[in-house]
């Protein structure tokens, strides 16, 4: 029932976040030129869409699983060397540092940011991208969301981590869940609390920045909203306890490298590659250029 | 008022900045250093384990402070959270820790110290002794007591605590107070958290009941409802459901005053009759209700009671060299002389041998849940080493003979509905239960899964749970009060927050050290900060081993040294610490403690 009231809230938010967004970045002209032709463009991103939606589809299918490989087989629990390694560089943690300047109004916009504004931030460039007058960039927004998704489920395989807020509530406040209790039904549908390395809100964030940047001539303006946005995104993962300092690191990391796969490869390139591989390795001589 | 900028010029700004960027990387190199040569091979090292604040914060706060004090003593200690059920994998089934941070559900009675502590357990998995303790002179009062009654009994209990505060193989660091928030109309005198005392509320009288609706019960966590077996320890859990689906054969009632040589009183439950003898060897005949079913319709007879016994005991029934005993409640099968030697008489009666075990001890046998034979003895297939079906039985759908049967669950409820065959549910059985006297007002129990504990305290503000029946944390007491037509309750308890030790660990199996580890942390200052007073210190030396709330016992004031806090506000002296490890003839180099 609250899972059910917090998304509707989360819809209703975003909806209008994306609207007006729409209409002030893209501008009515581009809407109604993509609304025409929208048939054309599906059909162009279906391929990089159903490799996407079938990630998901994965993470999600396999959460049990993940969970015994994650904890019973590999077992590989390094929050106390995140912990020992931020004590060795900094003076003081990150996250402390961040929350001397904890105060209510404060808080009250980092959760605004961490759950709408994250929400909003990754929904946009689908809008925007999809009105532009060739798919290439969705492609690639596309496919480098589904390097983020994939790369970082092996890694939470590989790593149990737990965030500041859970390692010590005496060095770390755990302010989301005491302001906004209600959003972990939401959070715990996402995530475990043992999946921190890397931060996905870091690495979703910075690619939509990473991109808004590279596409910084057909959408100006684009920039510096994402930039400001990906950025309290960021800060407000460790702000609120979330993360550690290194998730962040890993998981701007993570946004350069997907970012990467998606500029430099397409799902077509990738299949047709495996494709020749594959034939030239067993001898079938079926075309090859086909597509 | 007038504000004058201070100028400022380039070059100051630069010999500020530079200033700063070299002093920073001065301390961080200092930093390193000193760390990088600590960590010498030589330097103790400790691994505390314990849960994440999603948790339980509190058992995070208690270890954050051990951590500290450990470091300040030059021990290399580092902090391992691990999720609950994983957690009592890694204690109570695979002994793989240092030291653990943990909240101990608490003792029945001071024969509980028989299971966690004799070294006939220190092969065995559960609450069985967990932290591999070996010790003949323990092992020969743990056996005493259970042979001893009256003042006899009392005396050795004596002793043992005396004999633990010099070994020291646990300790207990406090009792928090239950805390809890229910619907005002239900004016509880207690939150609820064992069957019994969910028993307790649905047979209360109300002025506008009984009510046609469940009963709402709020509660907290993951995976709350995936295993609901109740011979196995690593599982998340809401307590007191499994209580409320297998019925045992007698229950402790919610209040019971009673010495501690005597005997506790228990009702009976699923035995209409419990029949004591000690002529030769101390034997009780008991005889089961008639009627008995279980949830799928099966007779429950007396065959399942003595299946229960010899299953507890191993669950391979014999199909393995030595035994697969079950992880809980193995303690208290162990008060049968001899699982061979029961003696089934009839559908409705049969003989339990306890031999020299004497009835204050032995009573706490009528207390394990009976079990259904036909269901759990195919369980007993080895499936590997020392395994059985049975211990990883996720048990999704149980069948019990208690007054609720296993209704439903998804990810945020688990509904149990009312079990009308129950011969219970009847008002003229003989020996009903005084607990049972207004039953029931509610139609069956609905628990609402709450991600956290704030949902579930906006549940209850809301109006859509009746109570909870999970730990509030104290910092959130302000939340139950400030709410309208909601009232808070709380009652002290025999719960506590215990620190335990691995003795396989070489420094760990000194009692010296154990003794100085045992002193670390600051009592009182836990109890007025992290508790905000709602918890009870450890005053007695039966306290200081997890029986606070047993039975009153004479001559256990003392509690040095364990009691005694060898700093100030939570923080130790260093100097006074490094002394008493000295004093045990431990060395210090640069200020680590070395092996």
């Amino acid at each position: 029932m609250t899972l059910v009231s917090v998304v509707f809230d989360l819809a209703l938010v975003v909806a209008t976040m994306l609207v007006t967004a729409t209409l002030v970045i893209v501008g009515p002209r581009r809407i109604a030129a993509a609304v025409r032709d929208a048939r054309w463009r599906l059909e162009v991103c279906l391929l990089p869409l159903a490799v996407l939606a079938f990630v998901l589809l994965v993470r999600w299918s396999t959460v049990d699983v993940v969970i015994r490989l994650e904890r019973r087989v590999v077992g590989n629990n390094i929050t106390p060397q995140l912990f020992e390694l931020e004590q060795l560089v900094f003076p003081q943690n990150p996250v402390t540092v961040l929350q001397t300047f904890a105060s209510p109004a404060l808080t009250e916009f980092f959760v605004f940011i961490y759950i709408y504004g994250y929400a909003f931030l990754l929904l946009f460039p689908f809008v925007a991208y999809f009105a532009l007058s060739k798919m290439d960039d969705l492609s690639t927004l596309i496919l480098a969301f589904t390097a983020n998704y994939a790369i970082g489920l092996v890694c939470y395989v590989l790593f149990i981590a737990y965030g500041p807020r859970n390692f010590d509530p005496l060095l770390f406040e755990p302010l989301l869940y005491d302001v906004f209790p209600q959003s972990q039904s939401l959070t715990n549908q996402v995530n475990q609390n043992t999946n921190v390395f890397p931060s996905l809100h870091t690495s979703l964030s910075m690619t939509v920045f990473f991109l808004a940047w590279l596409t910084r001539e057909k959408y100006p303006l684009w920039v510096p909203i994402s930039g400001v946005l990906a950025i309290s995104v960021v800060i407000s993962t460790m702000y609120l306890g979330i993360h550690w300092f290194s998730d962040v690191v890993a998981g701007t990391i993570l946004a350069l490298i997907s970012v990467y796969i998606g500029r430099n490869y397409t799902i077509r390139g990738i299949h047709r590659s495996i494709r020749s591989y594959l034939d030239s390795r067993f001898g079938d001589r079926r075309s090859v250029e086909q597509q | 008022m007038k504000r004058v900028a201070p100028s400022v010029t380039r070059r100051s700004l630069l010999a500020g900045a530079s200033g700063v960027g070299l002093s920073a990387l001065a301390g961080c190199s200092e930093r390193f250093w000193s760390r990088a040569e600590n960590a010498s091979p030589e330097q103790v090292e400790l691994t505390i384990k314990t849960v994440p604040a999603d948790d339980d914060a509190i058992a995070a706060m208690i270890m954050s402070q051990l951590r500290e004090n450990l470091q300040a003593a030059g021990i290399a200690a580092t902090h391992e959270p691990i999720t609950e059920a994983e957690l009592y994998r890694d204690v109570l089934i695979d002994g793989d820790y240092d030291v653990f941070v943990v909240k101990h559900p608490g003792i029945d009675e001071y024969d509980a110290l028989h299971g966690l502590l004799h070294s006939q357990f220190v092969a065995e998995r559960g609450w069985q002794n967990p932290f591999h303790f070996s010790d003949v002179g323990a092992d020969e009062l743990l056996e005493r007591q259970r042979t001893a009654d009256g003042e006899e009994r009392e005396e050795t209990l004596t002793e043992l605590f005396d004999y633990l505060l010099e070994t020291a193989p646990f300790t207990t660091v406090a009792y928090p107070d239950r805390i809890g928030g229910a619907r005002e109309n239900l004016s509880l005198s207690r939150p609820p958290r064992q069957a019994i005392e969910f028993v307790d509320i649905l047979s209360q009288e109300f002025d506008n009941g009984p009510f046609d609706r469940p009963l709402e019960i709020g509660v907290y966590g993951e995976t709350l409802a995936d295993r609901l077996n109740p011979i196995v320890v690593d599982r998340n859990r809401v307590q007191g459901l499994l209580g409320l689906l297998y019925d045992p054969l007698a229950r402790r009632p919610t209040v019971d005053i009673h010495g501690s040589g005597e005997t506790a009183t228990y009702e009976p439950w699923l035995a209409e009759q419990i029949e004591w003898d000690d002529d030769s060897g101390l034997t009780a005949t008991v005889t089961l209700r008639s009627g008995l079913r279980w949830h799928d319709g099966e007779r429950l007879d007396a065959d399942d009671v003595d299946f229960t016994f010899r299953f507890l005991e191993d669950t391979s029934l014999g199909d393995v060299e030595g035994t697969v005993p079950a992880p809980r409640y193995r303690d208290r099968q162990t008060l049968i002389e001899n699982t061979n030697r029961i003696e089934v008489i009839d559908d409705r009666t049969l003989e339990l041998p306890f031999g020299s075990t004497a009835r204050p001890a032995a009573v706490r046998a009528l207390s394990v849940p009976i079990l259904p034979e036909h269901i759990w003895e195919p369980r007993s297939e080895v499936i590997a080493e020392r395994q059985t079906r049975a211990l990883v039985a996720d048990n999704d759908e149980p069948t019990g003979s208690g007054l609720f049967e296993f209704g439903e669950t998804s990810m945020d409820e688990l509904v149990l509905e009312p079990f009308e065959d129950h011969v219970l549910r009847s008002t003229d059985v003989p020996n009903r239960p005084n607990a049972l006297q207004n039953f029931s007002q509610f139609e069956g129990i609905r628990y609402q899964i709450a991600p956290n504990v704030g949902a579930m305290l906006d549940a209850l503000a809301d109006g859509t749970i009746d109570v909870t029946a999970n730990a509030v944390p104290p910092d959130e007491v302000t939340t139950i009060t400030d709410a309208s037509g909601v009232s808070m309750t709380t009652t002290s308890t025999t719960s506590f927050y215990m620190v335990g030790y691995n003795i396989h660990h070489p420094e760990l199996g000194n009692p010296n050290v154990r003794q100085i580890l045992s002193q670390l942390i600051d009592r009182e200052y836990v109890v007025s900060e992290f508790f905000n007073g709602f918890a009870e210190e450890p005053t007695q030396s039966n306290a200081l081993f997890g029986s606070q709330g047993q039975a009153r016992l004479d001559g256990t004031e003392s509690t040095t040294p364990l009691s005694v806090f060898p700093g100030s506000d939570g923080e130790i002296d260093p100097e006074r610490v490094r002394q008493l490890f000295v004093e045990v003839g431990y060395q210090y180099d640069d200020g680590a403690l070395l092996k």
